[in-house]
């Protein structure tokens, strides 16, 4: 299902830093840890990750650890929002297309990492905010959510990619019914008529696919392995046999 | 039958009287229990009773009053012997003395002496009877029977009564109590110093000296008056001699003064965080079912935000100075200390009233030592608590946590989707964030509504714009058509359960959509009627 493994540079080794690292190891991509405080580094070493102290000022130690130079994707989760903010200014300057993503400490730096090149900002403690006030008050959606889409790979939320050869390619959404079909429930859908941002599936658009157009799905692994077998193998839309 | 029968007859009856210990406790639910709520309406018109009394009294100086004030005198003076007797009776249990008392001498085989029992009986309850606060209330009374002016005076003392309604007051004389040792020797070095000075101003300015100062006790009065910088002025030195010690005590006045001011001052800034705590204990007594939140750290800012949005009722628990300064800042009821001491926990109604504890500190140590801690004091409480290491959650688990949490780990998550799937990543974003307007929501079937009984297919999800992502339903439902289906802890999720599976009451419907079509629905659920 996945691809080659992506390069991916971690920076920081706060309890964040060390969780995403632990995560992407486990996906099978290839990660590369950096951080510039030796504590911080010694810490993270002792639980088993190998991080490599660098100067995080230093352009060409950035692009010696593949800032720029065959990272795919960087994480910048130092625990200090203005350091943050400060390597992805560097970052930005030395490979302008990279995706970066960074996580905020105060809500109020989010707009400003944004605007230092940040391609999303996670709020971490946003996050697990909401989800122990979910645990006190929606207890059951809470333990249903961890049990079936955060547990260990139970449900997975997918995306699936229309091209232009698929037999995705030209349908409307609602004529689909990939629930029945597949065991699949489409969540939403990136219609690039309407723009890049993901839609819900609740639009009330009537929403044709085209090629490059992104669905998300959620469903069991083995029925997301199926579709996916399909539309590389059949020509045809398997409904349209039965209709 | 004997006396002493009698008496051991009757103990053992009060003992199993289920009525006589309901009086009681409703007596000590009035004038003693601090958590009762009847009691603050029993001090408020105890206190006016009392300022009422005083002012009649003043009143009757220059005025002549009639009759009704002699009834309103010995009306207030019947509350007050109630409220004597009656505290004197809850006090403690003299059958209980007295039963003690019977079994102990059952145990050792020696006779059940009446009076040894009484006396220990009286021993316990003068123990009442000579504390400040009963005095205070005797004195209140007792000048009543006189009729002599002196006595009058100590009338005054029922405007002492009030330091038993009032709970500042309380600490007010608590405060002064911790301080006993520095105003004592204060109070030893004024005394010397007044004697000194006195002595020598009796001693220098006698009329036979050329002085004014007539008696020993006008020598006291005017250093008094002098070492407390007022002055009055009306005893002046004369003598060069007297002048001189004048000039002394007038120095060593000034650093009376001070020192004084600076006891009080030192006193009450020593004990302001405590005054501060007792208030949000006050405030959380009338409260039921509130959060108990150990650790303001960022993970505690949102949860406290959000809980504040939904005006639902919590309490901080912070130690570090600053985080306790942003939750006062921002209204929250916060108390500055450590979650780990069990008191206070206790103070903060962990074991009786409060109904969740949340344990979110950075450290892992603390996280399980609060949980422990709160799940001793109630069996019953909710906890929830953050590891922040993955060994750490069974240990939780074990102290006692209802749920722990690792809050980083879906943080882990979401991030590594992103780079698979960016765009799977922002659904999933959405979702745990629960900031958009879309979310997941869940939807309980009433029995006997019209959706009990149905098929998924006939239910107007497609129309109400509502994704369904599953159903939950009691575990032992039967699972044959659903494809994919989660055990809960004591439900089961039916996973996209399909157009057949039918709806019973109490089933749970999971649903994805905009937070008005679930509003929608929740409200096409109430009214009956509503047919497809």
């Amino acid at each position: 299902m996945r691809s080659t493994p992506k390069k991916v540079v971690v920076v920081g080794s706060c309890p964040v830093g060390m969780e995403v690292a632990r995560q992407l190891m486990e996906r099978g991509e290839s990660v590369k840890m950096v951080d510039d405080l030796k504590t911080d580094v010694e810490k993270a070493r002792t639980r088993g990750f190998n991080v490599e102290q660098i100067n995080l000022q230093d352009d060409d130690a950035l692009r010696r650890v593949g800032i720029g130079d065959g990272a795919d994707i960087l994480f910048a989760l130092l625990d200090d929002d203005a350091s943050n903010v400060f390597l992805l200014i560097s970052a930005r300057a030395i490979a302008p297309n990279l995706p970066i993503v960074s996580i905020s400490g105060v809500r109020d730096t989010i707009v400003r990492l944004y605007a230092a090149g940040a391609t999303k900002v996670i709020d971490p403690y946003r996050i697990s905010g909401y989800k122990i006030y979910e645990h006190m008050h929606r207890s059951l959606i809470a333990e249903t959510l961890d049990r079936t889409v955060f547990g260990r790979g139970d449900l997975d939320i997918a995306e699936i990619h229309v091209t232009e050869k698929s037999f995705l390619h030209g349908k409307y959404l609602d004529e689909l019914s990939l629930s029945d079909r597949y065991n699949l429930i489409v969540l939403g859908v990136v219609d690039r008529e309407y723009g890049d941002n993901l839609i819900f599936a609740t639009d009330p658009k009537r929403h044709k696919l085209d090629g490059g157009d992104v669905l998300v799905v959620i469903g069991p692994e083995d029925a997301f392995a199926q579709f996916q077998h399909d539309i590389e193998t059949e020509e045809n839309f398997p409904g349209d046999a039965h209709s | 039958m004997s006396i002493t029968d009698y008496v051991i007859q009757t103990a053992y009856e009060l003992e199993e009287s289920e009525r006589y210990q309901r009086k009681k406790r409703a007596v000590y639910d009035l004038l003693e229990n601090p958590h009762s709520s009847i009691r603050p309406y029993f001090d408020i018109f105890m206190m006016l009773m009392v300022i009422s009394s005083v002012f009649v009294l003043l009143f009757s100086v220059k005025h002549h009053l009639g009759a009704w004030a002699g009834w309103f005198e010995n009306a207030v003076l019947v509350f007050f012997i109630l409220e004597y007797l009656g505290r004197l009776w809850v006090y403690d249990d003299v059958h209980k003395v007295v039963l003690e008392e019977y079994e102990k001498s059952e145990l050792i085989n020696e006779p059940f002496r009446l009076s040894k029992a009484f006396r220990s009986v009286f021993r316990s309850k003068w123990r009442y009877i000579s504390s400040p606060m009963a005095i205070i209330d005797l004195l209140a009374i007792l000048p009543s029977y006189r009729a002599l002016r002196i006595l009058r005076l100590f009338l005054l003392f029922r405007l002492f009564k009030v330091f038993r309604y009032a709970q500042s007051m309380q600490q007010f004389g608590s405060i002064l109590q911790e301080k006993r040792v520095e105003l004592v020797t204060l109070f030893g070095f004024l005394m010397f110093v007044l004697l000194v000075a006195s002595s020598a101003i009796y001693l220098f300015e006698s009329p036979q000296a050329g002085g004014h100062v007539e008696g020993f006790f006008e020598s006291i009065y005017w250093a008094l008056v002098t070492i407390s910088t007022v002055g009055y002025g009306d005893i002046t030195p004369h003598t060069v001699e007297g002048r001189m010690v004048t000039m002394v005590l007038i120095v060593s006045g000034l650093g009376v003064i001070s020192f004084f001011t600076s006891i009080i001052v030192s006193a009450f800034q020593e004990k302001m965080g405590e005054v501060r705590d007792r208030r949000v204990a006050m405030l959380l007594e009338k409260e039921r079912g509130y959060t108990v939140i150990c650790g303001f750290g960022r993970i505690g800012q949102v949860v406290a935000e959000y809980l504040a949005r939904d005006k639902l009722p919590f309490v901080i628990i912070e130690r570090d100075e600053e985080a306790v300064q942003l939750a006062r800042r921002q209204g929250y009821l916060v108390v500055q200390g450590k979650a780990e001491r069990i008191g206070l926990l206790r103070t903060l109604g962990v074991g009786r009233q409060a109904g969740k504890v949340l344990c979110l500190t950075g450290d892992d140590v603390i996280n399980v030592f609060v949980t422990l801690s709160a799940r001793q004091l109630d069996s019953n409480i909710e906890i929830i608590s953050r590891a922040n290491h993955h060994q750490t959650l069974n240990k939780l688990m074990l102290a006692g946590a209802n749920h722990a949490l690792e809050p980083f780990k879906i943080v882990g998550l979401i991030a590594g989707e992103y780079v698979g799937q960016p765009v799977a990543f922002e659904a999933i974003h959405d979702i745990v964030m629960g900031e958009n307007d879309i979310t997941l929501e869940s939807i309980k079937v009433p029995c006997d509504s019209w959706m009990d009984g149905k098929t998924i297919g006939e239910l107007p999800l497609e129309d109400m714009r509502l994704i369904l992502f599953g159903v939950i339903t009691s575990p032992n439902r039967s699972s044959d058509h659903v494809r994919s289906h989660f055990d809960l802890k004591s439900l089961r999720f039916q996973f996209n359960p399909g157009a057949d599976f039918v709806l019973l009451g109490d089933d749970m419907l999971l649903v994805f959509g905009h937070k008005y079509s679930v509003l929608h629905i929740r409200q096409k659920l109430k009214s009956a009627t509503y047919s497809k």
